[in-house]
């Protein structure tokens, strides 16, 4: 599969699945850490102008 | 008040963070949605074009090197006006946007280095070379490089984001830079074959796919674009509870 050049494409779109799957995975994770963050700090009772972090 | 003052002010109004995240949070996973099924028929229909006849199969990199070089450009592209917009209007999402912005088109443009470098070995016979075209791209890795350093190395958000802002429309000067660099000088990069007045110098059998790829990225963009911006909007609500936090407990 890929002639003679599989040794460049393979790794082409390697590279390319690798970094477009950690750039999601990365965005992910720091929404998942940031609502945590937000729901334990408000939980503290710490005040805020809006208190849901959806609705601000 | 007249007319062209409640259009601006309502224009003001909707585009505020708490508005914008009521506004991108159901958006996000419909725009999710429509990226993956373009990059799956994108995808598709490149493993089904044919071998280019002087090419051969490294026509396929082509299909995921030209959208990550042209995202680069574009991603780049928006963050200068939401430089100006940060400058000008002192918007509030505007200096959201180039942070949010920042990671994903130093990725999109690492992925063109890297895949043009993969299709450069066996079609011009080197990894690299310092021509005008590679050279500009490497200078807009080190500029996106350089403007994450920035925002990490200033601690007060307000003179981050005038300087994130400076620095950027400065940095905007190289994007003409890239793109015309391929008429301006003699490169080994091939000029322009789909952006161009003329008609497009590639056949339909590798336009479509290569057109579906460079719509797969560009959603793929305005996706991650609009979490990272809602990331972005947490990170500073996170922020202003904690200095609340300290303030009531100097005040206890």
């Amino acid at each position: 599969m890929f002639g003679p050049h599989a040794a460049y494409i393979i790794p082409s779109y390697l590279v390319t699945a690798l970094t477009i799957g950690g750039l999601v995975f990365w965005t992910l994770m720091t929404h998942r850490s940031r609502l945590a963050e937000l729901a334990k700090l408000e939980k503290q009772g710490i005040a805020r102008r809006a208190r849901n972090p959806e609705n601000g | 008040m007249n007319e062209t003052a409640i259009k601006s002010s309502s224009l003001w109004d909707f585009a505020n963070p708490t508005r914008f995240l009521g506004i991108a949070s159901p958006v996000i996973p419909w725009l999710g949605a429509l990226t993956a099924a373009l990059f799956a028929a994108g995808l598709w229909m490149s493993f089904n074009a044919p071998e280019d006849y002087q090419q051969g199969q490294t026509v396929l990199i082509m299909f995921i090197h030209v959208p990550a070089a042209w995202l680069a450009m574009f991603c780049y592209s928006v963050m200068s006006v939401s430089a100006i917009g940060s400058l000008v209007w002192r918007h509030p999402l505007a200096d959201v946007s180039i942070r949010a912005a920042l990671p994903i088109g130093a990725a999109f443009t690492l992925l063109a280095l890297v895949t043009g470098s993969l299709w450069g070995k066996p079609m011009w016979g080197t990894w690299w070379v310092w021509d005008a075209r590679l050279t500009s791209v490497l200078v807009l890795f080190i500029v996106y490089l350089g403007l994450m350093a920035l925002i990490r190395a200033i601690e007060d958000p307000v003179i981050a984001a005038r300087s994130l802002a400076i620095v950027t429309l400065v940095g905007s000067i190289n994007i003409p830079i890239i793109k015309f660099s391929v008429d301006w000088w003699n490169t080994l990069h091939q000029p322009a074959s789909v952006s161009r007045f003329a008609r497009p110098a590639m056949d339909t059998a590798f336009l479509y796919p290569l057109m579906v790829m460079a719509l797969a990225y560009t959603m793929l963009f305005l996706t991650l674009h609009l979490m990272n911006m809602r990331n972005e909007i947490y990170r500073r609500r996170i922020r202003t509870l904690r200095v609340n936090a300290a303030r009531q407990a100097e005040g206890a």
